[in-house]
């Protein structure tokens, strides 16, 4: 019940753009000799109608989400790889910290990389580098004793 | 219930649809995308060599700020770390108790073992709690300067704590 008093709320407001996929953004212009019109006369406008939108995607957006979502995950996996080491939350650590971080370096790239060619030079690099982590990380977690146990193994050495 | 929204919702659209319905005919599509024009502006930039503002060198710094660009630091930082142990277990001969054990044989200072410990943990506690804050942000919390301001307080006391604490673990 609640959200719909919401939904409502936000038609009377008149934020109907938000139920457009298209951005509409209108200048009302005063009425010369059409005083009986009682409808807003707009003048030009600039309009992004669904069908032209090639670059209307909602891929910007869901990356956002994502980043956040993958941040909270890795959060809830921390008392987890402590209260309970194992080759199960060594796997996904490896995955999420990895994935974490490329995401992360992305962000740095994107905000202090200009220009095409250095962007994709870089964002290739990054990509080696995150592949590289990842096979290093599941190796370790394969052929030694695991990232759980090798910080618990670190941190095992006791203050005299 | 949820068909009372539907009509809600459709009644919204169909209102605003008859009042835009006569003016799609001036609509002009936009030519560039807003990619396109970030570009073209950091190539005429760059192309024109012109100089930049200062603003880090002369902005008063702030603790948000200063917190902000530590959080990136640390961030980096600690994916660097990641980065180089991996490597370092692809590329080094012998396995992980190994190398510990060599580190442990070194003799050393009275405090080099707790420093070193909470060295390494305060990176990792500070981007953590800084990144509770920022998921707090992104939920639409706290923005108002005197929230900020305090959340930043309570980061910060909670890394030094967390820190000395898992130090002394």
């Amino acid at each position: 019940m609640a959200a719909l008093t919401r939904i409502s709320a936000v038609c009377h407001r008149g934020v109907r753009p938000l139920l457009f996929r298209s951005s509409l953004l209108i200048r009302p212009v005063a009425a010369q000799k059409d005083q009986d019109s009682p409808y807003l006369i707009s003048a030009k406008i600039h309009a992004t109608p669904s069908d032209y939108a090639a670059s209307g995607s909602k891929a910007a957006s869901l990356h956002w989400t994502g980043e956040r979502v993958l941040s909270a995950v890795l959060l809830g996996m921390m008392p987890v790889a402590y209260c309970y080491p194992g080759p199960a939350i060594d796997y996904s650590l490896a995955a999420a910290l990895t994935l974490h971080g490329h995401w992360g370096l992305g962000q740095v790239l994107t905000d202090y990389v200009h220009g095409d060619s250095k962007v994709k030079m870089a964002k290739a690099g990054l990509f080696v580098l995150s592949t590289v982590t990842f096979a290093g990380l599941c190796y370790f977690n394969y052929h030694d004793v695991g990232i759980c146990k090798a910080v618990a193994l670190l941190w095992s050495k006791q203050l005299d | 219930m949820a068909l009372l929204l539907r009509t809600v919702a459709r009644q919204g659209l169909y209102s605003s649809r008859s009042q835009f319905g006569l003016v799609y005919r001036h609509a002009a599509p936009m030519g560039t995308t807003a990619k396109e024009e970030m570009s073209k502006f950091w190539a005429k930039n760059t192309r024109l060599n012109r100089p930049v503002s200062p603003h880090i060198s002369i902005y008063r710094w702030s603790i948000p700020m200063m917190m902000s660009i530590i959080h990136r630091g640390t961030g980096v930082g600690l994916s660097g770390g990641i980065s180089a142990f991996a490597v370092a277990a692809l590329v080094l001969p012998e396995n992980y108790p190994h190398y510990l054990d060599l580190i442990h044989s070194m003799s050393y200072g009275p405090h080099f073992l707790a420093f070193s410990k909470i060295a390494l943990a305060f990176p990792m506690v500070y981007h953590t709690f800084n990144g509770i804050r920022h998921l707090i942000w992104d939920v639409g919390k706290g923005f108002k300067v005197p929230e900020v301001n305090r959340s930043g307080y309570v980061v910060i006391a909670l890394t030094v704590l967390t820190s000395v604490a898992l130090a002394a673990m």
